[in-house]
């Protein structure tokens, strides 16, 4: 199940940070976050070393924390999105599956943020306020929670 | 758990430096600090204190290229109960430390440290370390023997070499210890136990098993020992006997450390250096995969055997857990690089997943600082932060002040990670040069503050985080970073914190004050939010301007050149625009306006706020303001510079909630960038509600030497000089030298509008006074004549008088000074000219308005002159000037009649509250006073006119002054071109040229008709009604100044008047039925003899004009024609006739001339072209009055 959808700008700031679980672990998620920045950055630091290609935007498992397994993936432009999740066993074809992995919903949840800072209103660097955004995003969790199940 | 695990931990010889006696606290760390140098020995230094008494164990020793490694643990620790377990846990030696002087009885610290190596059992070798002995304690000490070292003061280096010996000998001493423990440990029966084994022990019943797992123990601790002897090969061999045995006894346990151990001596045997630690052969690329295999595969089978020796029943007590986070950690420490990042992790992970599991509370906190080292050493700031985090809430749990303040410590170390850190902790370096590069392009963000704005959007972390360092330093009694943190919190988060909260912090400032001395400085700014308003520049009254010593009007080329204010040019480089030069004047007081703000929901009371200057060289003036929540302002802050250089000014000081802090302007203005772009939480000043600056550029602020400084005020009160239209008035303006430099040059120069109501200027008085000392002063007259409002102006007027008026019409003196041209206190400065100075004194004339004109007429008079007898004054004769001589008397003499006497009626309202009072004055051309003899030539004194408020009033001007008398007056000579027909020199005039003349005299005419009024005792002033007289003359100036070429007299001749007894009654009259002798006298006005054919006409009338009125009922009429005149120039001409009046009433004279031959000038006078048009001249009727004979 995923319990936490994060946006995080080019300068490391966050964008947008979703949880969708009842209990109250925002802190919590805040800093597993936070802390998969670290691996981010060594990601982008060190493509070679990490094996990443340029042409790569979903950069698999960052870490596994406690309960949770944290994702990234990375657009062109540095901004990094991040899930993390609570399902401990994927395999890691599952997760690149583009069908219905892990890989597919970053495509979705980046074509939503694309729709998301081309609102003419929206200052880039600004946190995502948008309700559209949200909605869409929480589709895309709720529809991929369904997809992984079944 | 043991902090700062690594492999390399097996091979260390534990020794407790313990201190005896009275040790001053810095002494002490003096002394442990020379410990330091030496934890490696090689061996190879120690052979000379080493004495094989028997064969030693260590067979494969490396005499060549092994060490003993030392660990000193200062004030030494309790034993654990795993120290069997793992034999470099013990304390292998204890040496004492203690300071002679203060320690003088050697017994007593002899004793003491012996009371304290009791408690250390395990400890092989002891020595007594004793600094600064006395000759006696040397003496004394010698006797005594044992343990005691003594270290003769002496400098460092020598007491280093003489330290160096000592610890080799003792190296030497623990070798030889070793020796005899492993002879020991193989022949006697040294019983092993781990508090694991305590229980299992008992349920165990086989007793050769256990006899083989004592062997098994045995050998692990004797490669132990050869591990600590630094014998690796040894301690390799007996490892792999402890393997074989453990794995057949399945003692788990002791299997991995045995394992644990054989790694360490794997590596020792690969590097065999002394002096370099694993990780920095690794560091340096002496790395080896296949042994970096090795080494992973023993740790993972080290692990799994931990894992295995897991034992359920005593879980709750104790458990290997804690070794098996330790291998996890020293895998880690030993495979930390970059490259290798995602192991790590892994095994991070797995060690902070395990540490739930852990039970004591201390393990967790070893391995919580464990972990977040290691990730920090793999460059995962925000993880190491986070564990730091972990660590400081374990620390916090613990509840006592220790705990806290390393709380506090290990907080401190995350900030920079959450971007929170306390400006203290960044660079003062760093800090400088941004200061620098700030002042170099003001208008551009520094990158690393815009990087800092997007990373502060980690609120929820950050808050988090401040709040742990506020409770921790509240808890360690450390009031200044409770004061930070608080501040920082509430500074950067107050738009998330409640107004409670915000409440709460603001206590806690204020409490964390009060314990913290006064003057406390913090680097982290708390509240208000101080920004840059605005840099005066110099009021007009103390403009500096630059000075060209090469010219005379030095002021001049610092003037705006052109008459443009947007200049295209100056457009090219917005560099050069936006840099503003500013200069200070030492010794004359500065402003700065700051503007501050309080978002927060209490008020804040800012103790004193000044700037800060860095660069010293001006004395700021505290002042102390109250803020009330939700609310800025703007102050003004001022000081005084104090020496000659250039001045930075990055902020503010501000002494608010006890403690001094500065604020810089940069980072406001920073931040409210930050603001603009949504980037930062708030604006603090748009959420006060004050609205957006532009950003402020901050000029080159540079000192200069003292100047000359005028100070001016008008004589009787600086307000506005309240002044009617047209008046006239004197102001004296007073200058005074405020500075302390004279003034040596000085000028005076108009500008603004309405230059030219400054009727004159001192310009003399005041290069007379010059030099004007310090301290003089000059008054200046100044003579001003109110303008005419025009009519915006009396718009205004009309809607609020006089506030607006003052400032954009007002005319100003400028007055440029300067001082000497060099500076006497700085002689090698003297080749840069100092400045000058401009001062502006505004003369704020408020015109109000005065009277006000409303129109002007030309009124033309007819009042038939009576034909009269023979008056006693010759008058008749001396036509035209003795209109003019009677003017002055009796204005119109009504009897004689006039005859075209014009008058000019001006209507003139008066709008104001005052009385005014109107002077009209005709001023009479000098040339013309032989015509009025015994005038004077100024004026003409009619009677006053008082004209009431709100009132009007018409004011009349005769106008025949301006009649040519005749014509040989220069003055007509010279204006009129037609009476100048007679010069023959200019004969063919032109129409043209009679209207250029016609007009220069129509101008002339009207500069002699003054207007003045006098309104209460100080207010005079005159009409300006030029225009007006010229409008109304336009039409008819040919007639008001021109004489007709023939004007005409009659006169009753008297010599037949024998009968008249009753001549008082019947004066000016004449009798019927009898005849009635006449004269009739033409004038000729021109230069030439005029020839005319004169008629008479009487009439007798009803009406009072028989002549133009067609209406007129006309009773009778004869004329008398024919009469045939000559006329002599500028001569009159007699013709007597004779009427018989039958009837008696009114009869009206009129003659008629028709001018024969009449020349250019009479034509261009009667206003016709044709020649052929005959050519009238016409009387003004004359009446007679005809009396009955009875």
């Amino acid at each position: 199940m995923i319990v936490c959808v994060a946006v995080v700008g080019h300068q490391n700031n966050p964008l947008y940070i979703q949880s969708f679980t009842e209990a109250d672990d925002a802190l919590k998620l805040h800093h597993i976050v936070h802390c998969s920045l670290d691996v981010v950055d060594e990601r982008v630091n060190n493509p070679k070393k990490s094996g990443l290609t340029l042409n790569e935007t979903f950069l698999g498992l960052l870490y596994p924390t406690e309960n949770y397994k944290v994702y990234g993936y990375l657009t062109n432009t540095k901004v990094k999105f991040i899930l993390v999740t609570t399902d401990l066993d994927v395999r890691d074809a599952d997760v690149r599956n583009l069908r219905y992995g892990i890989a597919k919903f970053f495509r979705r949840f980046h074509a939503a943020y694309v729709d998301a800072v081309s609102n003419p209103f929206h200052v880039p660097g600004k946190r995502i306020t948008s309700r559209t955004f949200a909605e869409r995003v929480s589709n895309i969790v709720k529809s991929f929670g369904l997809s992984s199940a079944g | 758990m043991e902090p700062d695990v690594s492999i390399e931990t097996s091979s260390m010889i534990r020794i407790a430096i313990l201190p005896i006696g009275e040790i001053p606290h810095q002494t002490l760390r003096d002394y442990y600090s020379m410990f330091h140098h030496h934890h490696p020995i090689p061996l190879s230094s120690i052979s000379s204190f080493y004495t094989e008494e028997q064969k030693s164990p260590f067979t494969s020793l490396p005499w060549d290229t092994g060490s003993l490694r030392f660990k000193f643990i200062l004030g030494g620790s309790p034993p654990g109960p795993w120290e069997d377990f793992q034999s470099n846990r013990k304390i292998l030696a204890v040496i004492g430390v203690f300071h002679c002087p203060l320690s003088p009885d050697l017994d007593s610290v002899i004793e003491e440290f012996d009371v304290v190596c009791k408690g250390y059992a395990s400890a092989l070798v002891t020595r007594c370390f004793g600094f600064f002995p006395c000759d006696s304690q040397l003496e004394d000490g010698a006797k005594k023997g044992g343990d005691l070292r003594f270290f003769p003061p002496a400098d460092r280096q020598t007491q280093e070499m003489h330290f160096q010996t000592m610890m080799q000998e003792i190296a030497a001493s623990l070798l030889m210890e070793f020796e005899k423990y492993v002879f020991q440990a193989e022949s006697s029966g040294t019983i092993l136990k781990t508090p694991l084994d305590l229980q299992a022990s008992l349920s165990s019943e086989e007793v050769i098993k256990a006899k083989k797992r004592r062997l098994g123990r045995v050998q692990k601790t004797i490669g132990d020992y050869c591990l600590l002897a630094g014998s690796p090969v040894d301690a390799n061999a007996h490892y792999s006997t402890a393997l074989e045995l453990a794995r057949l006894t399945t003692d788990y346990f002791w299997y991995a450390g045995a394992l644990e151990g054989s790694i360490c001596a794997l590596l020792l045997c690969n590097y065999l250096s002394p002096f370099l630690s694993f990780y920095q052969i690794d560091q340096i690329g002496q790395n080896n995969p296949a042994l970096e295999d090795e080494v992973r595969c023993r740790f993972n089978s080290v692990i799994l055997h931990y894992k295995k020796s897991f034992i359920q029943e005593n879980s709750q007590r104790v458990s290997p857990l804690s070794f098996e986070l330790e291998a996890n950690l020293k895998l880690a420490r030993y495979l930390c690089r970059r490259e290798l990042s995602k192991d790590i992790v892994e095994l991070l992970t797995s060690a902070a997943d395990g540490a739930k599991s852990l039970i004591d509370a201390t393990d967790r906190l070893v391995l919580y600082v464990e972990i977040a080292r290691l990730f920090g050493t793999l460059g995962y700031h925000r993880k190491a932060a986070f564990f730091s985090r972990q660590v400081a809430q374990l620390y916090l749990q613990q509840d006592n002040r220790l705990a806290a303040i390393s709380a506090l410590q290990v907080l401190a170390l995350t900030t920079k990670a959450y971007c929170v850190q306390s400006r203290a902790s960044i660079s003062d370096n760093s800090h400088n040069n941004e200061v620098g590069s700030r002042n170099a392009d003001s208008g551009k963000m520094h990158h690393q503050s815009v990087v800092s704005l997007f990373e502060s959007q980690w609120s929820m972390l950050q808050m988090v985080v401040l709040r742990e360092i506020l409770l921790s330093a509240a808890r360690a009694g450390d009031p200044l970073a409770a004061w930070s943190a608080a501040a920082r919190l509430l500074r950067s988060y107050y738009p998330l914190i409640t107004p409670v909260g915000q409440n709460g912090l603001a206590r806690a400032l204020a409490n964390s004050s009060e314990r913290l001395p006064s003057g406390t400085r913090c680097s982290d700014p708390a509240l208000p939010f101080v920004r840059l308003y605005s840099f005066p520049q110099h009021s007009s009254q103390m403009d500096i301007v630059k000075r060209n010593p090469a010219r005379e009007d030095w002021w001049a080329e610092s003037a705006p050149s052109g008459p443009f204010i947007y200049t295209p040019f100056s457009e090219g480089q917005p560099n050069d625009s936006s840099k503003k030069e500013l200069i200070w004047i030492v010794g004359e007081p500065v402003q700065i306006l700051v503007e501050l703000a309080n978002p927060c929901g209490f008020n804040l009371n800012v103790d004193s706020i000044y700037l800060s200057v860095h660069s010293g060289n001006l004395d700021p003036f505290p002042i102390s303001i109250d803020l009330p929540p939700h609310s800025s302002k703007v102050i003004t802050l001022s000081g005084i510079p104090t020496s000659v250089g250039l001045v930075t000014i990055p902020g503010c000081t501000v002494h608010c909630f006890g403690v001094i802090t500065e604020h810089l302007f940069r980072d406001v203005d920073n931040l409210l960038h930050g603001a603009a772009e949504g980037l930062v939480l708030s604006d603090p000043f748009r959420s006060c509600g004050s609205p957006r600056l532009k950003n402020i550029s901050v000029p080159n602020i540079s000192v200069v030497p003292p100047l000359p400084l005028l100070v001016s005020h008008v004589v009787g009160g600086d307000g506005a000089i309240i002044l009617y239209e047209g008046e006239i008035r004197d102001i004296y303006i007073s200058l005074a030298n405020a500075g302390t430099v004279p003034v040596e040059q000085a000028h005076i120069s108009l500008s603004g509008k309405n230059q030219d109501s400054v009727l004159s200027i001192p310009y003399e008085t005041l290069k007379f006074v010059l030099p004007l000392k310090p301290g003089a002063e000059v008054i200046l007259p100044v003579t001003l004549k109110a303008w005419k409002l025009g009519l915006v102006d009396l718009d205004n007027a009309s809607g609020i008088m006089g506030r607006q008026l003052k400032d954009s019409s007002s005319p100003s003196l400028l007055i440029h000074y300067a001082g000497p041209f060099t500076n006497f206190e700085d002689p090698p400065k003297g080749s840069v000219v100092p400045p000058g100075r401009r001062l502006v004194v505004p003369l704020n004339i408020c015109v109000l308005q005065g009277l006000s004109f409303v129109k002007a007429h030309l009124l033309s008079m007819e009042i038939p002159a009576h034909v009269g007898e023979n008056l006693p004054k010759p008058v008749y004769v001396e036509n035209s000037a003795s209109k003019e001589a009677n003017v002055s008397e009796t204005k119109i003499d009504l009897f004689r009649g006039s005859r075209g006497l014009r008058f000019l009626e001006l209507e003139l309202s008066n709008p104001t509250d005052d009385v005014f009072e109107i002077n009209l004055s005709v001023q009479l051309d000098s040339t013309d006073d032989k015509l009025s003899i015994g005038q004077d030539a100024a004026d003409y004194g009619y009677p006053k006119t008082r004209i009431d408020r709100d009132n009007s009033a018409r004011v009349l001007i005769p106008l025949e002054h301006f009649k040519s008398p005749i014509l040989d007056g220069s003055f007509f000579m010279k204006d009129f071109k037609p009476d100048e027909a007679a010069d023959s020199r200019n004969s063919s005039f032109s129409e043209k040229s009679v209207r250029a003349e016609l007009k220069a005299s129509v101008n002339n005419l009207i500069s002699r008709i003054k207007v003045r009024w006098q309104s209460g005792w100080d207010s005079s002033g005159e009409l300006n009604i030029k225009d007006a007289i010229k409008a109304a003359l336009k039409t008819s100036a040919m007639d008001v100044l021109l004489p007709d070429p023939l004007t005409f007299d009659f006169r009753l001749v008297r010599n037949n008047l024998s009968h008249g007894s009753n001549d008082s009654r019947l004066k000016g009259s004449v009798l019927a039925h009898n005849m009635t002798p006449m004269e009739i006298l033409v004038r000729n006005n021109t230069m030439e003899m005029i020839r005319m054919s004169l008629s008479i006409t009487c009439k007798d009338v009803a009406g009072e004009n028989c002549i133009e009125g067609t209406t007129a009922t006309v009773l009778w009429s004869g004329v008398l024609n024919g009469i045939a005149i000559e006329a002599p120039p500028l001569q009159e001409s007699k013709h007597s006739f004779s009427l018989y009046y039958l009837v008696p009433g009114d009869y009206t004279l009129v003659a008629t001339a028709v001018i024969e031959d009449a020349d250019d000038i009479l034509r261009a006078r009667a206003k016709t072209d044709s020649p052929d048009e005959p050519i009238f001249c016409r009387s003004p009727p004359f009446h007679v009055r005809v009396i009955g004979t009875a």
